[in-house]
Order: C-alpha cells, then sequence, then structure tokens
C-alpha cells in the first residue's frame, strides 16, 4: 500500500461543477433515495465542503455518500460541463479511506492480489487459458477475480483468437485498488501490468479495460468487443435465432464510451433485444455488491423484474462483476435467462 | 427552535425516513444551481402526501419556522437556497403521474415529477408537454410552475404560464385549496391558478398540477444563419417576426459562445461568425418546410449575413439544437465561475440590447457570452469570471447592475423567465415600482399571514 496520499481534492477539478443538477437523474443511488445528498451534485458539493474545512473529513453523513456511491459514473456522460467525477470520487475514497479506516472487506481483497503469485493462486483450481505466446503484439489480461470465478471466459478468447499471447504470472491491473481508497496503489499496479504486457492490452473486463486506458492510455487497451471483428453467423435454438439481451459494464460505457460494439456484435448472434435501462449499473459495482450487499440487491431488482419480462435467452456480460450480480440475481429470482460473457457466447457458435 | 428539537418534533410528526438534520444533508441542501449564494436549512423534510406537507406546514406556522419548497434546485435565481435557515421541503418523494387524458388532452401529476418524465409519458398517446426549459430533463413539473418556466419555443407556444389548468396548493395557514381544474373554460372567481404561477414558494406549496397537453407535432426542421454581429441576427429575428411568421424555435447565440460551443462539442460550427441563428418550426411536413423556407430567405438578405444552410436531416439539427442547449456548460469551462443573466426585452429593441450589452463588457473589462431566446426578445448575457479574483466579482456585481438598467430602460424586464429570488430581489423595485411592491406584500399576507413560505422573496 503507498504511504504516499493525498490531502484535498484536485480543486480546479471540483471548480468545473455548475451545480445544474443534469446528472440528478442518471444517478442510481439518487434514483432510490431522492436526496440531494445521494447525488452527484450533493456528492460534489460535499467534497466542497470537506475541501473548504466546513466540514470534517470524518463526518459520518459525507464518510456514509462516499461509500453508498456505487462509482458508476453515470453522472459523467450527463454532465454537461464534463465534470470528472470517477477521478473525485477516487481522490475522495482516497483521502477517507486511507490506512485504517479502509473497510474490512476491501482489505482482504487487497490482499488476495498483493502479489502475482498470490494472483496466480486464485486462479489455482480454475482452468483458465494456458499459457502461450505469440508473435502478434496482443496480451490477455487476465482480470484477477474472473480468473477465479469464470475461467471460461479466458479459455474462450483463446480459443477464438489463437494470435495473441497469454502469460498467467501476470499481476493484478489496480483497478480494485483505485475505486478503493488507494490510487498510488492503484497506478503502480497498472503500469507493473503495463511492462509485463507490452504492446496492446486486451482486457475482457470493463472495469479493468477502463482502468488501465485511464492509466496507461487509450492506445495501449482495447476491451474484447472493441477489439473483436469477425463476421458472426445468428445463433439457431430450437429453430429460432436467439434472444440476447446485454448489460453494459459502467465503466466501460461512462469511462471509455464503448457501448455500441457489444451490441453490434449482439445484433449478428440473434435476436438483440435492449434491456430498459441496459446502462444503468446493476449494483455490481466492483466491491459494492460485498461492501453494501443490501443496497446492490435494491439497485438491481427493476432490473430482474424488467429481464423476467423480456424472456431473453441469453444476457451478456462484459465484466465479471456484473456477470457475478446477474447470475445470483437471476438465480434468487428463479429467471431462466442464462448470463454469460459475451466471448463465451460468440465461442459457443452458431 | 432548535436544530435538535425542530428535528425531533418533526420526525414525531412523519416519522424519521421523512426528516433529515445531519451536518451533510444540511450541506448538500444548502445550495441550488446558482452561483454564490449558500444557505444551511436546519432540517430537510421529503413529505409523500398533501396531508404531509399540510402538517409540516402547520408546525411550521406553530414555530414561526421558514419553510421553502424544493423541487429539482436547478433555479438559477437562489430561490431555494435558505438563506434564513429553516426547513426544507424537499417535493422529490411526490413523484407520481396521476392520470393522462387523451379525450381531454391533459395529465394530472404530483409536483416531483420532471418536465421529461412528463412529456415521454404523455408523448405515447400522441401527446405534447410543451414548456421545455434546457433544464428538463432534472426540473420537476412543481419548479416549474412556481417559476414559470419557458423553454425554447416560447414564440410559437408560450410558457408554463400557459400550460397549467389547475393546482392543488397547501397555504402558508396550512390549508388545501384546489383552483382551477379539468375545464377549458372557467371564470368564476379571481384567477388565483395564474396568480400562483411564478409565486416562487412564496404563497403556497402546489401538491397536484394538471396540465394541459397539445398534439405531438408530425415534423420539425431547423437551419442556421451566420451573422457578423449578434445586432444583425436580432434584425433578422424582427423581420421574419414582422413578415407574419410565427415559428417555434428562433435562438441566438454571440461569438463567444459559439466559440465556446464548438471548442466544447466539436460541431463544426463558424467560429468566425459574430452570431448564429438558430430558426426552426413544427407542425404538418408542408407548413414546416414553407415556414423554415422563408425564414432561410428572409436571413439570406439580411443586413450583415454571412452564410444560411438548412438541416438536412435530424441528426444535423440534434446537434444545432445541442449547441444552443449546451452554450451555458460550455462558456462555464472558460472560468471557475459563471453568472447567467436573463433579461427580457420588446423584441423590436432587441439588436439595441445585442449592442449595450457588448459596451458593457468592454467598459468593465469582462468576458460576457451572450445567448438567447431570440424570439422571445429573451436573453441570456453570461459573465464568466475567476471566483478568487475579488475585484473581478466586483467588476462583475456593477456590470449586472448596468444591464438591468439596460433591461428597464428598453422597456424589458430583469428576468423573463428564470425568477427573483434571492438573487434578483435587490432590482425588483425598479422593475415595479412602489405601489405594485406593497400589492405583491399585501396579497402576500393574505395566503401567508404569519410570512413563513420561502421569506425573504417575493412579497417581502
Ligand atoms: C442549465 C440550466 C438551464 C436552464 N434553462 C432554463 C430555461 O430554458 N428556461 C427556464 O425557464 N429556466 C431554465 N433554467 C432554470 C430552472 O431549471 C427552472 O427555473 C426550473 O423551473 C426550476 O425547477 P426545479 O424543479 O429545479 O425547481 P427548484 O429550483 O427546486 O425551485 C424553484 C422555485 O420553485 C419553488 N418550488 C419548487 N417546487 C415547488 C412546489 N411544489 N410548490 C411551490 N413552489 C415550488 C421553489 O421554492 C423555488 O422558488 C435552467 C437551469 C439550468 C441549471
Ligand atoms: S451535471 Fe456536472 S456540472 Fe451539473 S451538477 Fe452534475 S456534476 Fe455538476
Ligand atoms: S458514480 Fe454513479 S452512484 Fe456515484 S454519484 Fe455518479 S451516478 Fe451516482
Amino acid at each position: 500500500m503507498s504511504s504516499e496520499s493525498r490531502e484535498k481534492f484536485t480543486q480546479s477539478k471540483l471548480d468545473r461543477c455548475i451545480s445544474c443538477g443534469y446528472c440528478l437523474p442518471a444517478c442510481p443511488t439518487y434514483q432510490l433515495t431522492g436526496e440531494e445528498q445521494s447525488s452527484p451534485r450533493g456528492r460534489i458539493t460535499l467534497m466542497r465542503a470537506l475541501q473548504d474545512g466546513r466540514l470534517p473529513f470524518s463526518d459520518e453523513g459525507a464518510q456514509e455518500q462516499a461509500s453508498f456511491c456505487l462509482g458508476c459514473r453515470a453522472c459523467e456522460p450527463v454532465c454537461p460541463a464534463g465534470v470528472e467525477y470517477g477521478v473525485l470520487l477516487e481522490e475522495w475514497r482516497d483521502i477517507t479511506w486511507r490506512g485504517r479506516k479502509r473497510p474490512l472487506i476491501i482489505k482482504a481483497l487487497f490482499q488476495m492480489v498483493s502479489a502475482p503469485w498470490r494472483v496466480q493462486l486464485m486462479s489455482a483450481l480454475s482452468p483458465i487459458a494456458r499459457k502461450r505466446k505469440s508473435s502478434t503484439d496482443i496480451h490477455l489480461a487476465l482480470g484477477c477475480f474472473e480468473r477465479r470465478l469464470f475461467p471460461k471466459v479466458s479459455r474462450a478468447v483463446a480459443k477464438l483468437a489463437p494470435n495473441i499471447s497469454i502469460d498467467p504470472t501476470q499481476g493484478c491491473c489496480g483497478a480494485l485498488h483505485a475505486h478503493n481508497g488507494d490510487l498510488e496503489g492503484g497506478k503502480a499496479l497498472a503500469k507493473k501490468l503495463g511492462e509485463k504486457l507490452p504492446g496492446t492490452i486486451l482486457s475482457t473486463a470493463g472495469g479493468c479495460a477502463a482502468h488501465l486506458s485511464a492509466v496507461l492510455g487509450q492506445e495501449r487497451v482495447q476491451e474484447f468487443s472493441q477489439w473483436w471483428s469477425g463476421n458472426l453467423k445468428p445463433m439457431i435454438r430450437n429453430g429460432k435465432p436467439i434472444r440476447i439481451g446485454l448489460q453494459d459494464s459502467c465503466h466501460l460505457r461512462n469511462g471509455m464510451g464503448v457501448f455500441k460494439e457489444p451490441r453490434k456484435i449482439l445484433a449478428q448472434l440473434g435476436e438483440y433485444v435492449e434491456v430498459p435501462d441496459a446502462q444503468g449499473c446493476c449494483g455490481a459495482a466492483g466491491s459494492y455488491s460485498l461492501l453494501r450487499s443490501r443496497d446492490s440487491k435494491k439497485v438491481i431488482a427493476p432490473k430482474v423484474a424488467a429481464i423476467k419480462e423480456l424472456g431473453l435467452d441469453y444476457l451478456v456480460s462484459v465484466n465479471p462483476g456484473c456477470t457475478r450480480q446477474l447470475k445470483s440475481a437471476l438465480r434468487r429470482s428463479k429467471v431462466k435467462t442464462k448470463v454469460v460473457h459475451i466471448a463465451e457466447l460468440i465461442a459457443l457458435g452458431p | 427552535m432548535a436544530e435538535q428539537s425542530l428535528a425531533s418534533a418533526l420526525t414525531a410528526l412523519l416519522g424519521a425516513d421523512r426528516v433529515f438534520a445531519d451536518s451533510a444533508a444540511r450541506e448538500a441542501y444548502s445550495r441550488d444551481a446558482t452561483p454564490l449564494f449558500r444557505g444551511l436549512p436546519e432540517v430537510i423534510v421529503a413529505p409523500h402526501s398533501t396531508q404531509e406537507v399540510a402538517e409540516v406546514v402547520k408546525f411550521a406556522r406553530a414555530t414561526k419556522t421558514p419553510i421553502i419548497a424544493r423541487g429539482a434546485g436547478s433555479n438559477l435565481c437562489a430561490a431555494t437556497v435558505p438563506l434564513n435557515g429553516g426547513i426544507v421541503v424537499s417535493m422529490m418523494q411526490m413523484k407520481k403521474i396521476i392520470e393522462v387524458s387523451r379525450n381531454e388532452m391533459l395529465a394530472v401529476v404530483q409536483p416531483g415529477v420532471s418536465t421529461t418524465q412528463l412529456d415521454d409519458a404523455v408523448a405515447k398517446e400522441g401527446l405534447m408537454y410543451v414548456p421545455d426549459p434546457g433544464s428538463k430533463t432534472v426540473s420537476t413539473i412543481g419548479g416549474n410552475a412556481a417559476t414559470s418556466a419557458g423553454g425554447l419555443r416560447g414564440l410559437k407556444y408560450g410558457t408554463t404560464k400557459n400550460y397549467i389548468l389547475g393546482l392543488e396548493a397547501v397555504l402558508g395557514t396550512g390549508e388545501v385549496i384546489r383552483t382551477g381544474g379539468r375545464l377549458v373554460k372557467d371564470v368564476a372567481g379571481y384567477d388565483i391558478t395564474r396568480l400562483l404561477i411564478g409565486s416562487e414558494g412564496t404563497l403556497a406549496i402546489f401538491t397536484e398540477i394538471t396540465t394541459a397537453l397539445t398534439p405531438r407535432p408530425k415534423s420539425a426542421q431547423y437551419g442556421v444563419a451566420y451573422f457578423n454581429t449578434l445586432a444583425d441576427a436580432s434584425i433578422a429575428v424582427d423581420a421574419i417576426v414582422s413578415a407574419g411568421i410565427l415559428p417555434a424555435t428562433l435562438e441566438f447565440l454571440d461569438n463567444t459562445c459559439i466559440k465556446a460551443v464548438e471548442d466544447f462539442a466539436h460541431l463544426g460550427l463558424d467560429a468566425q461568425a459574430g452570431a448564429l441563428l438558430l430558426f426552426g418550426d413544427d407542425g404538418n411536413s408542408e407548413s414546416v418546410a414553407k415556414t423554415v423556407g422563408a425564414m432561410a430567405d428572409i436571413s439570406s438578405s439580411a443586413r450583415g449575413v454571412r452564410a444560411v444552410t438548412l438541416a438536412p436531416d435530424v441528426a444535423a439539427a440534434e446537434a444545432l439544437l445541442y449547441a444552443r442547449r449546451c452554450s451555458l456548460p460550455a462558456l462555464a469551462r472558460l472560468g471557475s465561475m459563471s453568472i447567467l443573466e436573463d433579461i427580457s426585452v420588446p423584441r423590436p429593441q432587441l439588436s439595441r440590447a445585442a449592442e449595450a450589452i457588448e459596451k458593457i463588457s468592454e467598459k468593465h473589462s469582462l468576458l460576457i457570452g451572450t445567448f438567447g431566446h431570440a424570439g422571445d426578445g429573451n436573453l441570456h448575457p453570461t459573465i464568466v469570471l475567476d471566483k478568487d479574483d475579488a475585484d473581478e466579482v466586483k467588476r462583475a456585481e456593477h456590470s449586472l447592475s448596468d444591464i438591468f438598467n439596460l433591461a428597464l430602460e428598453l422597456g424589458g424586464t430583469i428576468t423573463g423567465e428564470h425568477g427573483v429570488g434571492s438573487a434578483k430581489l435587490p432590482y425588483l423595485r425598479a422593475k415595479l415600482g412602489d405601489v405594485s411592491l406593497s400589492l405583491h406584500h399585501n396579497i402576500k399576507s393574505v395566503f401567508d399571514p404569519d410570512r413563513i413560505l420561502n421569506p425573504g422573496r417575493l412579497g417581502s
């Protein structure tokens, strides 16, 4: 963990906000409560009070809002003034969650991914894609939690893209750290991964891709659906093309602006159905579903109802956290729709 | 009453889930969209029904506590900043669309419904809720009614005041009244509905609103004309209306705004031009084509014109509308603070107003970008400044009073659509005169005898 932490927010980033409130309708926590303090604008007002010393960083209500925020960044694309809310939130958590104040679950997660050998250990029992070197300059990033929970994803990519290199000795990308109050640590890990995987990094996790591209530069990083260029045939089941929906990855959409790409792929694979509020956070939000499981369930509840109504064969995810969240929510509500990563669906074949 | 006892009394009245008094909540409600104004409320309550609103008002009256109704807090005149502390009543838990009636062409809603939510809901019935303030995705119908919000199609269609048929409202006494209703015609008694519209939360708190709707137009078309100066564009606007054309949209931006928008949104605008005029109309496609064509013709032969083009498709039209809608945020990026003004003048005076604003900007060495609803004679001169430069802030204040005086000299007003709030209260006497001001004061006493509703604002 880095000892170098910030004292204050970047003033010019706070000044950007003109308090217009355009971000209110986009914010899932504001939708839940209708309370200004749990809106993006309200949180920025709180940051300003913290910055100017009107509120102490230890203020309980303020800390609650730093933690209640999903970090989904849905407030960014709708902001006419270009406020970088995601960066401000990272700074906020960096200050409030520094050292001992960090929630225990986060400390435990940090520990699990603190060294490459630990990350490898996570996939010790999961059959992920095998090590392979290729002549091209494209390297697959193996998300830490994706390795453990959804090893089929990297195997699917390995099958679909015989020309990419895969190196299981790589470490964590640091997105977890950046989102949970360790900005410096998050940056350092991303840079280390950038050195370990020279050239283009291909990622199957929206959250990791967005973090890596923020640190290493957009030109170094490709999320899977952005990178995929092959033509696909419709998948026919019981004589009909399959019905497919998508759940956007917040950081992929709001941070990297990638949302048309997966839809284009899915439209080739079957009958694509836009899930209502597909762009809205599913409540997984990285470690959020572990830290605030009740709020996380409230966020996903209306989505589950909408998905049930649509009678989809597959619901496609582009981020492992979302996959986990959607799988368990649909299971709880006995919805039959299967949740898969986009690469897995392509790999199934027509 | 001390904060704690206020909060506990209100909690006893409404339940803990309706009441907030912690420092973070109070801080969050200390501002609206207006720069420079800030004030902490003692407590925030979020009622779920008319009955609960009435109970809060009765309580406030009994304890002589200020009470400020708040919708989305998007107003630009510090109308919801709790400068005297007190209770903020957030209307955001009352957000049901109660009814959309196609055959009566009306909707009944709770006040926390947003303008866009209402318009989207009635669109399913082929109808339209007309007033479309730039803030429509955020602003509430309650807030729109309390400020009589305008929008981008006021010239042809009018503003909020033309679309409110009836209100249910809680007076400063805690009594609930109903005004107007579902009728197209009804002249039984004073028009209290119209009196309450634009009353900025100082006479009553609206708890249910009946709005008029119109058929949704089948098509729309837009075009753009560039001019050497904003005054030239203003003259073209006057010529268009004088020719007997009443289009839905006549909006303009000056060079400062065009450059800011172009830098921000890269829409391919002519950043060399002194002014951009956006014209458009909606309705059946034949009449739209005719009106838009006529506006293009008039612009083409107007003084100082540089180029005129029609938007070839919906995407191009959207880009033009976006250019207009994003003027304020685009300008705001140029400094750490921006002050947006809202004067309105008779349309024939528009060119003089435009020229005079330019002079004011030179006189005070300030960056002022002007955009506005040209067809309505409504200008938004926006001062962009460095909030930490005390001298510049002072110069901005002087320029504001110049701008207001200018509007009054030209037979105009200090606010066309944003409202008076606290920000423009010091200039209200100059606009209204003593007799009208004291009438305001007396009207307020009738609706709100203890002067608890948004005190220190209209009618004080
Ligand atoms: C970027 C931007 C663009 C804008 N563009 C326009 C525009 O084009 N045209 C325009 O007219 N305005 C515009 N506005 C100003 C603002 O959005 C409007 O004044 C809007 O009507 C305010 O609605 P609100 O729900 O935010 O109300 P608030 O800001 O919460 O309140 C405004 C006033 O209404 C009162 N009020 C709110 N709810 C109630 C209620 N239920 N009963 C009684 N009183 C109530 C409040 O006390 C206050 O006096 C813009 C603002 C921004 C930030
Ligand atoms: S939309 Fe942007 S500028 Fe407006 S209140 Fe939200 S963060 Fe601030
Ligand atoms: S990141 Fe998501 S939850 Fe947090 S303020 Fe923005 S929109 Fe709301």
